[in-house]
């Protein structure tokens, strides 16, 4: 089971969450970081987990072979090549489920995102879990940051890429589907907006 | 003692930690030269396949030698998987070098991690990346950076100007004279690319890739960087323009990390035409889109059938921008279209691509005189095709301003229509459709709506007089 920390970007901002950190020890890195937060809300910490969790789910589909690997193709991601599929009903399939979580990451509101692969009879096969949580403010600068965030993802890239060593061959006619578990405000959360809705 | 050492280390990152221990990887993990990580690596599949023969170990060799295709001799590198090396072998005239690449518990399918396995270590010695390495030039001193930056930009100036030619002479090879490709074609992915990616490109592409990881060549991409413009065309639409210019660069930087030949397809020509077609109409219909952003294409008969899956996708697109732009544009105006089906046909780009000049006339015509509808071909009053917002309450006692075509005569006349469409004869207990109707329906029943369409028109009519 593979963890993915949702790295907070909102570094240094000094905002609800008590003392500011590493803004308020020294003057001049603090101008620096509250510069750089403008650079990092959550809306771009969803943008990167949804990208990279529309690259997951792809390779996954090319290395457990859900799909024949003629209808994948080679693109590049985070500077190495990854396999993404080239049909359209299933890119689209796939980016409409991220579109949906988003909004949820946004709020931090995802507990973890699982990629089930069923077989024939609707019957899980194998998981794929996401864990996704709030890590601790970091003081590290922005391009730093990003850099070791994109060397992380490689490193998920490389190991769903040599998960068959610990798996066992799928049945033919598997489907995949995509579960987001959220924790539980989000659900109160959405139920009191179909109430006043 | 040190023997014991580093194959217990090989050990560790194989089985217990499952990672790909390339002979670079493992160079720089402990600090050997290349050619002992080399050794190390072929010493420890030989006592782990001796000790344990049912063991779950997957290697791949780097073989090198001469090769004779066609009459030319050349040097072929290929890292391949073990049960295609004696093939490869085979094939090859000269032997000149066979060595262990990898070791990794799982069954790669492809070449991907191998790259990847290599990428983070380098680049974190990058400055000494040739401490271990068997390849080495006095000569080769690190620059200034002020001659850097200058020789950068001349060398990316240069290697377009130069991938562009290559495009255009269609020569894919390096050293000046390469055979021709040997196509290892499998006809299934062939089958199923062909579904929905028709384009030639697409499946040269596609069968080269298949090649690659058929064989396990990772092959020197400066033909590959030929077709990633091509491919930026294409793909495009699909995964943003982005990642195709990340690509473009990649497979460049690929070209210095593994130093190899190339294998190369020859129908890069057939597919130049079409790539370039599609791609400057797609550029002429994308001026026309603000002009056709009102016009509601469902309603014409005329649209040519789309001929595969890519044009569809790019319609749809467009067609999403369309339905994006709507709302914005200003409701109060009211704007008259010319019928103009000769943009429609020249916005489709199927083979063969109609000419250009049937966009261009489409912003102009708008001063020029309106055209006679093909159905009141016997009116001969001059009808022409309005856009007119309609606002009206409805039955949920919202007031909803739509957009709808209307042909409205040009003289004026009190007689509305044959040519009201659905908005106007939309009582207001039925549900409210918000998309525009087929232009050409016939008279539905009368309501006060209708007469209040009446008087709009002959007030608006007024204005539109230019």
């Amino acid at each position: 089971m593979t963890t993915l920390t949702r790295q907070d970007l909102n570094f240094g901002q000094g905002r609800e969450a008590g003392p500011a950190g590493p803004g308020a020890g020294a003057s001049g890195p603090a101008g620096f970081l509250e510069r750089a937060t403008g650079l990092c809300p959550p809306a771009v910490v969803a943008d990167v987990l949804c990208e990279f969790l529309e690259v997951a789910v792809h390779l996954i589909l090319y290395v457990r072979e859900v799909y024949p690997v003629g209808i994948f193709q080679k693109r590049k991601k985070y500077n190495v090549p990854v396999q993404m599929s080239c049909h359209p009903e299933l890119n689209q399939y796939i980016q409409d489920t991220l579109h949906c979580v988003k909004p949820l990451l946004e709020k931090n509101d995802v507990e973890k995102v699982v990629v089930v692969i069923l077989d024939k009879e609707h019957r899980p096969v194998e998981k794929f879990v996401f864990e996704i949580t709030q890590p601790p403010l970091l003081s590290i600068s922005s391009d730093s940051l990003l850099s070791h965030v994109e060397q992380l993802l490689r490193a998920f890239i490389l190991k769903i890429s040599v998960c068959d060593a610990v798996l066992d061959h799928n049945p033919p006619g598997c489907t995949f589907t995509v579960l987001v578990h959220t924790r539980e405000a989000a659900t109160r959360n959405m139920e009191k907006i179909q109430v006043i809705k | 003692m040190a023997d014991q050492l580093y194959l217990e280390n090989i050990d560790e990152f194989v089985t217990d930690q499952n990672k790909i221990v390339t002979y670079k990887w493992l160079s720089y993990t402990l600090g050997v030269h290349v050619n002992q990580a080399k050794q190390m690596l072929y010493d420890y599949v030989e006592r782990k396949r001796k000790e344990n023969s049912g063991a779950q170990l997957h290697v791949t060799y780097l073989v090198s030698g001469s090769l004779i295709q066609n009459g030319h001799s050349c040097h072929k590198v290929a890292v391949v998987r073990e049960g295609k090396l004696e093939a490869v072998k085979s094939k090859l005239a000269v032997t000149a070098s066979i060595h262990v690449y990898s070791i990794q518990k799982a069954m790669l399918k492809d070449s991907g991690p191998l790259f990847n396995t290599d990428y983070d270590i380098l680049k974190s010695n990058l400055q000494n990346c040739s401490k271990f390495s068997a390849i080495q030039c006095a000569a080769a001193v690190p620059r200034a950076p002020a001659e850097s930056s200058s020789s950068s930009k001349k060398f990316e100036q240069s290697h377009l100007h130069m991938s562009s030619e290559t495009q255009a002479n269609n020569e894919l090879t390096t050293n000046g004279h390469g055979p021709p490709a040997s196509k290892q074609v499998s006809q299934q992915p062939k089958g199923i690319m062909g579904m929905f990616a028709s384009k030639a490109a697409a499946k040269t592409q596609e069968t080269n890739k298949e090649t690659k990881t058929e064989a396990k060549e990772v092959t020197n991409a400066s033909a590959a960087g030929n077709k990633a413009p091509g491919k930026g065309n294409m793909m495009s639409n699909f995964f943003g323009k982005a990642a195709m210019n990340k690509f473009k660069v990649n497979l460049d930087s690929e070209q210095a990390v593994k130093e190899e030949k190339i294998v190369e397809q020859p129908t890069v020509s057939v597919t130049e035409p079409k790539l370039a077609t599609p791609a400057g109409l797609k550029k002429s219909s994308k001026k026309a889109e603000p002009v056709k952003v009102l016009q509601k294409e469902k309603k014409r008969g005329k649209r040519v059938a789309l001929s595969d899956d890519e044009t569809k996708e790019t319609e749809n697109m467009r067609k999403k921008r369309r339905r994006i732009k709507l709302p914005e544009s200003d409701s109060s105006e009211d704007e008259v279209f010319p019928d103009s089906p000769g943009a429609y046909e020249a916005e489709s780009p199927s083979p063969p691509p109609p000419p250009s000049p049937p966009l261009e006339p489409v912003p102009k015509t708008e001063p020029e005189p309106p055209s006679v509808k093909s159905s009141s071909g016997e009116n001969k009053r001059k009808r022409k095709r309005v856009l007119k917002s309609k606002t009206y309450l409805d039955g949920e006692g919202c007031i909803v301003t739509e957009k709808v075509y209307e042909s409205e005569s040009c003289t004026d006349s009190e007689e509305e229509l044959n040519m009201k469409t659905s908005s106007v004869h939309r009582p207001p207990a039925m549900t409210v459709k918000k998309e525009p109707r087929e232009e050409r329906k016939g008279p539905k029943k009368g309501t006060a709506a209708l007469g209040k369409a009446n008087r709009q028109v002959s007030i608006t009519g007024f204005f539109q007089r230019k």
